[in-house]
């Protein structure tokens, strides 16, 4: 590259900048503290329209009042001062969207943060948008295959629907939506892991484990992390969804995942005080439902004259001791299409995923399921719940009628079946096979201990001898009863193999 | 009930103070005073006087303006830029105030409450800094 050509090139640019005189409005820093700046001026603003500071720093104007406007800072504070002259844009929030962003690690304001350099992209999507209206959408009808049998054939995701996955600490949350993500390879399906609050040590091996399964290559993570201010992990999820949103106008399936709403309504908080809105329950402010509902709503199917497309959510909540009945729990409770309750008693217990099958429920789920998954977790459900019932009695042992034993042998087996460990997620098929062996009643001869050995070994078994079964599954999503019959043929030609 | 605040002060004043003179207006000031004093407001007679300001400036039509430039401007000049504040806020009188900036390199600055028509030349070399790093 000659110094000329440099020259040259800076010229055209040059050359090529339009610059027109005018009126724009200008406001005075009065005070700044804690990410929050009070300013004066600024007449015709708009409610969260963005203001620029003098050393470029961005802001959004929240609170509008009589003489003076409440404004977030995004990004550094520190160098504001007072009597700076803040510049109105006459521009919503607004976030840069490109397909160039799959595989990336973002901040909250959609700029890239892992060092793979800068994304070029000339599109903005604004943060805040109204929800599809009802016209434009269209009932949960297709699945979201999480690859968890609990949650795939008791609690199933429908694409367009809202899931909460809500829990202690440590009892696997962001394990389920790792894995949910890991099992979207060739589904066809983009996904947005929005982080908000989190450690930068979690984000970091989260990413690494995404990359090691292969899934950086349709997968998208938004960041706010805990040492940036509270207005960055106030306005992550909303860029999450508005980056989702670009997908889904392009027809494309998307599952978005916020970890964790409980954080973010913190942060609100944390930011509402400082603007000094009235505390309500909790010292949460009086829109904090407002503030998960508008952001959920987004979350939708639309119809093909919409253009189609869908935003599936996952929402994740961290509860305090198992208290459902607090504030932010019960609000996004109530928002979402059901949700996925995780003990700590269950996790203990080796239960994993600790999925409390009684108190979660998916609403709208069920109709996204496939017919055969439909036939084998049916009769699942009724036999987890007169287990349940029945637990109690167990322990007194001996004096229990032949068929409560049976209900009790049968519960264990299905409790055993549940179980799955961390990425290692079951093709549907696989999980009707297993399901079926055991609702049929074909596992109740083998040992407790041995379930899992027996579950590997028949999924194995079966893929290469029920082959006409494996087809009818994938291709009509129900059996015949010549796939019936070759299956159970095979479960018990596997078994009588097994038990020798 | 909501608080009273400087601004509603101001225009009560100045509604009660309408079109009178003389021992009635002394009249007016005197209880306007002990009204501030009374809500202990005498410590926001600045704000005060700068509603009130506003106010009066608001009916009869003013619009105060600053004006920075580099170097100080003609006569020709000024009276152009009269014409096209009074133009553009639909006043009948214009207050100017000059102020001289050799910071601005060149061009004028125009300022209104809180709208800035900035076409000095600093303004322009910064867009072309900006315009340069984003493309």
């Amino acid at each position: 590259m000659t110094k000329n050509y440099i020259v040259e090139n800076l010229k055209k640019q040059i050359e090529s900048f339009k610059d027109e005189a005018r009126a724009e409005k200008v406001g005075h820093v009065i005070e700044v503290f804690d990410g929050i700046a009070k300013i004066s001026g600024l007449s015709d603003i708009k409610s969260s329209e963005m203001v620029s500071f003098p050393n470029g720093e961005i802001g959004v104007a929240l609170n509008l009042e009589e003489d003076s406007v409440g404004v977030i800072i995004l990004g550094d504070f520190t160098k504001i001062r007072e009597g700076d002259v803040v510049k109105a844009t006459n521009q919503i929030l607004s976030v840069p969207v490109s397909d160039l962003q799959i595989g990336r690690v973002l901040n909250a304001l959609g700029a890239p943060i892992d060092g793979k350099g800068a994304i070029k992209t000339d599109k903005s999507n604004p943060i805040e948008k109204v929800a599809p209206g009802v016209i434009t959408r269209l009932s949960v009808s297709q699945a979201v295959q999480t690859g968890i049998k609990a949650i795939d054939a008791l609690i199933p995701i429908g694409r367009g629907q809202r899931e909460l996955i809500i829990g202690d600490r440590q009892t696997g949350k962001t394990a389920i939506a790792i894995d949910t993500i890991l099992n979207q390879k060739g589904q066809d399906m983009i996904c947005v892991y929005v982080s908000i609050g989190q450690k930068d040590s979690k984000l970091r091996k989260l990413q690494t484990r995404l990359e090691e399964g292969g899934a950086m290559e349709y997968t998208i993570i938004v960041s706010a992390g805990s040492s940036e201010s509270a207005a960055l992990s106030y306005i992550a999820p909303y860029t999450g969804v508005s980056i989702a949103e670009y997908f889904m106008d392009q027809g494309k399936d998307v599952l978005i995942i916020y970890d964790d709403l409980s954080k973010h309504a913190v942060a609100y908080r944390e930011i509402s005080l400082l603007l000094r809105r009235p505390p309500g329950r909790e010292a949460f402010p009086g829109d904090v439902f407002y503030l998960h509902s508008r952001l959920l709503e987004r979350a939708c199917r639309r119809n093909k004259e919409y253009g189609g497309g869908s935003i599936t959510a996952l929402p994740i909540i961290e509860t305090q001791s198992g208290d459902l009945s607090a504030y932010i729990p019960t609000n996004v409770i109530s928002i979402t299409d059901g949700q996925i309750f995780l003990e700590t008693d269950l996790f203990y217990k080796g239960i994993r995923p600790a999925v409390n099958v009684g108190f979660s429920v998916s609403r709208v789920g069920s109709s996204a399921q496939i017919k055969a998954m439909k036939k084998v977790s049916g009769t699942l459900k009724l036999d987890l719940a007169q287990f349940r019932e029945l637990e109690a009695f167990s322990q007194f042992g001996s004096d229990l009628d032949e068929s409560t034993k049976n209900q009790l042998e049968r519960g264990k087996r299905a409790v055993e079946v549940l179980k799955q460990p961390q990425y290692a997620p079951y093709a549907t098929e696989d999980q009707v096979v297993v399901l079926y062996a055991l609702t049929k009643g074909l596992m109740d001869d083998v040992a407790v201990d041995k379930i899992k050995l027996f579950e590997e070994g028949l999924i194995d078994y079966a893929k290469r001898n029920a082959k006409t079964f494996y087809k009818e599954v994938t291709t009509t999503k129900m059996w015949t009863d010549v796939g019936e019959q070759e299956l159970v043929k095979t479960i018990t030609d596997f078994k009588s193999g097994f038990n020798k | 009930m909501a608080t009273i605040s400087i601004k509603n002060i101001a225009s009560a004043i100045y509604e009660s103070s309408l079109g009178k003179s003389g021992v009635e207006l002394d009249a007016v000031t005197k209880k306007a005073v002990n009204l501030i004093s009374k809500k202990h407001l005498l410590s926001k007679s600045k704000e005060l006087l700068i509603q009130l300001e506003k106010i009066v400036d608001k009916s009869e039509e003013v619009v105060r303006a600053k004006i920075s430039s580099r170097i100080k401007i003609d006569k020709k000049t000024t009276d152009e830029i009269e014409d096209f504040i009074k133009k553009r806020y639909k006043a009948k009188n214009t207050i100017m105030e000059f102020e001289v900036d050799e910071k601005l390199l060149g061009g004028i600055k125009i300022q209104i409450g809180d709208e800035i028509i900035d076409m000095t030349l600093k303004n322009k070399i910064k867009k072309l800094q900006n315009y340069l790093i984003t493309n």
